[in-house]
């Protein structure tokens, strides 16, 4: 809409359509190898590997309770401690990453699919329908993202699906903002004027030519928002909006336990805050090694 | 010698035959003194009349632990000084008739006065009525006023405001919380004045513990002025309390100063500050940071580091603040009460009081006889974890291989952490619990009607229930075949009876009868299981003393103070 | 230029209508209703229905949403349905907290972005410029409570060097207030300078990358001047845009900041409103929040296109 929007909106990627297959086989090379890469890989990985295998690779039930155990410090029998009801910690981390790896990819495959459907037919066909559709979607990102998420969540209840679908709901202006700005650079270009000369329809135009065009953005995009994703789904279970408190969440677990810092217990609470800063930082570590590979 | 009893009978000739019954109770040895003193002044006995006979009288020995003070030392406190306190943020406006909260009832009684004060041993002392009575048959009681108090806006107070105070806390009109108290024990119109220094109110039904429900228990029942619209309350706070109120800012705090014209002595302190939080663990952080003295009411869960720090008064007042875990008496697998037992024989109650609790609650033995009530039949056994008669009791019933059941409750307090040990307990036993938690109480009370509560219509559920001073109203609206709190769906006519009788139980001999039978039907019936009540904690400063708390969440500052 | 202007002012008007629909629609799809959270869990279902029917919550929508909106132009922004008080009378204090925090992490963070980007900049590519960029992204991804807790942790419980509450006692001078404020601001530091930052990087490297730096360079003027004279007025351009856009986070969305160190700013008003469904409250606040972002990124706009030479001129063919 204006210079200001698009500054701020996240990474603008410029794309190259006419790369041929050993050029981009080369980038992909070179990401492989960059560090930031690798080492976002590894953070990520490790918690989706607990994610996967959490039960089996899990020292004790992590939903076990014993509670003349409770608050106990680290020691050999529990690598991180217990926690208020005498479970152990070190096994609750392990577990809980399965919670947000479930919700949060999900809420932004969600979130991408419409950002992007929204984001192709806004800068496509521009005009009213484009002015329109941008105007709510300003009025909705006036809103802190949090403040909006919390509302939906709190009209709904919280739970695996409603989670989901607000955080998908509430990505989706951010994620069409972007796509929508993608668009419009390939929209000038000679090879949509040429499908157009062609008489061919407008999605076919949309998703058949210009959409594969644009991945690259959008998987910079997606990855991108995949990391706040997690980050909101950490949050919203900290304000008490947890999925499902029966099961070991990082962010609800944080939040019972933090007025315990008083008391000296911080185990419970320093653990899982590294579990979700370590998931998050590798996340974003891997998004900003692939946006780098476009931007060379 | 000679003397004394001649002044015992001439004193007894003038009580009523209620309060004869209860001194024979103590001398006899049937009652301690203190509940003797209790029961005393619940009736309506003044305090030095009832300790003159306590002395003279003084058959009972002292059995029991003797329950906490509920107050800090006392002595050595300096006269003057500001006293700081956190308390939970309000949630309502300053309204008398609809607040329905901790922080709420603290606006309200910190300026406001009730016609009695039920202190931490549930104990009536005299305030604004200096002495009750009830009638023959505990259908009719009456209070004498105190003359002379006046309220802090000038005006004196008369037998009137209180009769409107209450009149307007009964209108259904008016939708007062206090209903939940007085709801079917006062209708409206049957409270009068017939002078300045006496209220008579005509009750629906013959009530035992009617003192007890307009006392400050009941939180709403400050009395305040007849012309005042309590809508209004909350611009000038305007009481008859030792304090009166300096400014207050809504969601911030308020401040109070002493009221040199009230009726009895001068309170200690020149005045107190409330200091408002959205939530605990600021209010500790404050303490701990020396920026309030007093912590009204604090959890054990958010309260770990008070309650390990050597330098930290608190003050554990018994309560009957609790949990029901319902069973759906007419759903199954619980129809049969031998399951029911069963699953009540399975939970380990000591380890939920230590490790919940850090020890700071009573035994639940599954019925509302909290420990703390006078009128519970301690003779009754206490139900104790026994793995092996559960099992045998689901092979009776012909679940020998178990079964599986949801357990469905709300995201609050420690109740997701008792669903998940009521979970690991079942499953000892055989039983698969599901636990399904709903983030939010609303989503659990739904409509607080049959076939729109998850509360009400579900099959097994925790409910939590705060502290009642008489466990009158569990007993009606959760046990009886009627009542509108039943989520068992418990239809027991005995059941039904025996509540009735207790109600209308006058003296304590004939309460803990009836008691014992509710308690030992309810043991084999079954249908909730209430494993602890917890006990209401507050704190002080080591240098605050005479700070004291009740049960209600009500303090009282006017006689504390620091020692340096 | 003016044409510009008023454009510019349209569409905020049209965002900000569409803005208060959202808004006042979102409210009131709440669940449960005024009175019932009023009167409590247990209270007689007629009682709720008569409360409601008292606070006109179960007249028509729109004839509510034409009350708010009249209300709003005159000022009024309604009355708190829980506390009974008018909402001007919550939200003024809360807004004020809220500023005061923006205000002191803002004054801390956008100076020290600006160092950063620059620095990251001329360094492009090096070990610095890794260290900064990356490190600056990691600290910024990692959820707000997450940070607070371990600056808590860090500062409030082992070294004891700063309050965990970030509310001073009544009458305290500035620098105490300050001090309550440290954590707290310094948590939003972490999290905001790693965006910042980037961006001023972003503007500073096409900025040394342009056309008119080349020319002074080749005329023989030393690289600080360089910088200084040309490089930062132009490289500074997307900062202010970038600072516009997070005033409405800072100001409503520190909900999570707000709860962990107990301060009643418009986050928690807002989380608070939601929770005992006070519509009025509710509503208003959150366009106030909305109106801030609008009026911030306008004003940010604006200066923007002053700013840069280019855009004023293009606009004024």
């Amino acid at each position: 809409m204006t210079t200001i929007d698009e500054q701020a909106a996240p990474i603008a990627i410029p794309v190259r359509p006419d790369e041929t297959k050993a050029e981009r086989n080369e980038r992909l090379r070179l990401l492989v190898r960059s560090p930031t890469f690798l080492f976002g890989c590894l953070l990520a990985g490790i918690w989706v590997v607990c994610a996967i295998f959490g039960n089996l690779i899990a020292p004790h039930d992590p939903v076990a309770p014993d509670i003349l155990s409770k608050f106990e410090a680290p020691s050999g029998q529990h690598l991180f401690g217990t926690d208020k009801l005498g479970q152990d910690v070190l096994s609750r981390v392990i577990v809980g990453a399965r919670s947000v790896l479930v919700v949060a990819p999900l809420a932004t495959i969600l979130g991408t699919v419409l950002g992007t459907t929204i984001g192709l037919v806004t800068g496509y066909y521009r005009g009213f329908v484009d002015e329109a559709i941008m105007r709510v979607v300003d009025a909705i990102l006036a809103i802190p993202l949090i403040i909006t998420a919390l509302l939906a969540i709190t009209a709904l209840g919280p739970s695996r699906k409603t989670l989901v679908l607000v955080i998908g709901f509430v990505f989706t202006p951010i994620i069409a903002k972007t796509v929508r700005a993608a668009v419009l650079g390939e929209a000038q270009l000679d090879y949509v004027q040429a499908a157009r000369l062609r008489n061919e329809h407008g999605p076919y135009v949309m998703f058949a030519e210009i959409l594969p065009n644009v991945t690259g953005p959008i998987i910079v995009e997606f990855t991108v928002r995949l990391g706040y994703a997690i980050f909101t789904v950490a949050t919203l279970a900290f304000l008490g909006f947890a999925a499902d408190p029966t099961i070991p969440d990082w962010g609800q677990d944080i939040s019972t336990h933090y007025q315990s810092i008083n008391a000296g217990y911080w185990w419970p609470v320093l653990f899982p805050s590294l579990a979700i800063a370590t998931l998050i930082v590798g996340i974003n570590l891997i998004a900003d090694a692939i946006a780098q590979l476009f931007e060379r | 010698m000679d003397d004394t009893q001649r002044r015992v009978d001439a004193i007894r000739t003038e009580r009523s035959e209620l309060e004869n019954h209860i001194i024979d109770e103590y001398a006899a040895g049937k009652i301690t003194r203190r509940e003797f003193v209790r029961r005393g002044t619940v009736v309506g006995m003044s305090i030095p009349l009832v300790s003159f006979l306590a002395a003279a009288c003084g058959g009972g020995g002292e059995s029991g632990t003797e329950a906490t003070s509920g107050g800090t030392a006392t002595g050595a406190a300096q006269p003057g000084g500001n006293i700081r306190v956190a308390l939970i943020q309000p949630s309502t406006e300053p309204n008398p008739l609809i607040v329905k909260d901790e922080g709420g009832a603290g606006l309200l009684g910190s300026t406001g006065e009730f016609l009695s004060f039920s202190n931490a041993k549930l104990e009536l002392e005299p305030r604004i009525a200096e002495s009750w009575e009830p009638n023959e048959d505990g259908t009719e009681w009456t209070f004498k006023i105190r003359q002379g108090v006046t309220f802090h806006s000038g005006a004196t107070l008369t037998a009137n405001d209180v009769k409107t105070t209450f009149e307007s806390l009964v209108d259904p009109k008016n939708a007062s919380n206090a209903l939940s108290a007085l709801g079917g024990v006062l209708s409206p119109g049957n409270t009068e004045a017939p002078d300045d220094a006496t209220v008579v109110f005509h009750l629906d039904a013959p009530n035992g513990n009617f003192p007890t429900l307009v006392s400050s228990a009941n939180y709403n029942a400050i009395i305040i002025p007849a012309d005042l619209d309590p809508a209004d309350w909350g611009k000038t706070f305007d009481g008859t309390g030792p304090f009166k109120l300096e400014s207050f800012t809504p969601k911030v705090g308020a401040k109070f100063v002493r009221y040199d014209s009230y009726w009895g002595e001068k309170a200690n302190p020149d005045g107190f500050e409330l200091k408002f939080y959205d939530e605990e663990g600021p209010m500790i952080v404050a303490f701990q940071g020396d920026e309030v003295d007093f912590v009204e009411h604090f959890s054990v869960s958010g309260g770990q580091a008070l309650l390990s720090d050597p330098n930290v008064q608190v003050i554990a007042v018994g309560a009957s603040t609790h949990r029901q875990l319902h069973m759906r008496t007419d759903k199954d697998p619980f129809t049969d009460k031998r399951v029911r037992q069963a699953i009540a024989l399975s939970l380990d109650r000591n380890a939920m009081v230590d490790g919940l609790w850090d020890g700071k609650a009573d035994l639940g033995n599954d019925s509302p006889f909290a420990p703390a009530y006078p009128s519970t039949d301690t003779s009754v056994p206490q139900r104790e974890q026994n793995i092996d008669q559960a099992k045998q009791l689901l092979s009776d019933a012909g679940m020998a291989d178990g079964f599986t059941v949801e357990l469905q409750t709300w995201n609050g307090f420690e109740i997701p952490d008792l669903a998940q040990l009521v979970k690991q307990y079942a499953s000892e036993i055989g039983v698969t619990v599901n636990v399904k938690i709903v983030g939010d109480d609303t989503a659990y009370y739904g409509d607080a009607v049959f076939g729109k509560s998850i509360w009400l219509d579900s099959v097994m559920g925790i409910t939590d229930y705060g502290h009642r001073p008489v466990p009158n109203v569990f007993l009606s609206s959760v046990y009886t075949s009627k009542g509108t709190w039943n989520a068992a769906h418990f239809k027991n006519s005995q059941a039904d009876d025996l509540i009735a009788q207790y109600i209308a139980a006058l003296d304590l001999d004939s309460q803990r009868a009836a008691a014992k039978q509710i308690q030992e039907l309810l043991l084999d019936e079954t249908p909730v299981v209430i494993p602890y009540f917890y006990n209401f904690l507050s704190a002080a400063k080591p240098n605050l003393q005479g700070a004291v708390s009740a049960a209600t969440g009500q303090f009282d500052l006017s006689k504390a103070g620091y020692t340096s | 230029m003016a044409r510009f202007l008023l454009t510019r002012l349209g569409l905020a008007a049209i965002t900000l209508f569409l803005l208060s629909v959202l808004v006042f629609v979102g409210a009131n799809l709440l669940p449960g209703n005024v009175a019932r959270r009023k009167l409590g869990n247990l209270a007689d279902q007629a009682a709720v229905d008569q409360l409601n029917h008292q606070l006109g919550t179960d007249k028509p929508i729109l004839v509510q949403y034409w009350n708010w909106i009249t209300g709003l132009l005159h000022g009024d922004l309604g009355t708190s349905l829980s506390y009974n008080l008018s909402v001007n009378q919550l939200i003024g204090p809360a807004l004020t907290h809220s500023i005061k925090l923006a205000a002191f992490a803002f004054v801390m963070v956008v100076p020290l972005a600006i160092v950063g980007g620059v620095v990251a900049a001329l360094n492009r590519d090096r070990l610095t410029d890794r260290i900064i960029t990356v490190g600056g992204l990691s600290l910024a991804v990692v959820p707000e409570f997450v940070t607070g807790i371990m600056l808590i942790l860090i500062f409030g419980l082992w070294l004891n060097l700063f309050p965990v509450s970030a509310n001073a006692p009544d009458g305290s001078d500035i620098l105490a207030q300050l001090k309550y404020l440290f954590l707290p601001a310094l948590t939003l530091v972490i999290v905001l300078f790693g965006y910042i930052s980037r961006i001023t990087r972003a503007g500073t490297i096409e900025a040394l990358d342009a056309d008119y730096t080349r020319t002074a360079v080749l005329k023989g003027l030393p690289r600080r001047t360089v910088v200084r004279r040309h490089v930062l007025r132009n490289s500074l351009l997307p900062t202010i845009a970038v600072v516009a856009t997070q005033t409405g986070y800072l100001i409503g969305g520190l909900v999570v900041i707000e709860t962990l160190f107990n301060y009643p700013g418009m986050g928690r008003l807002i989380f608070t409103a939601a929770n005992g469904k006070d519509f009025p409250l509710l509503a208003s606040s959150v366009l106030i929040v909305g109106i801030i972002f609008l009026v911030a990124t306008l004003l940010a706009d604006l200066a923007y296109s002053f700013l840069n030479p280019r855009i004023r001129f293009a606009a004024a063919e």
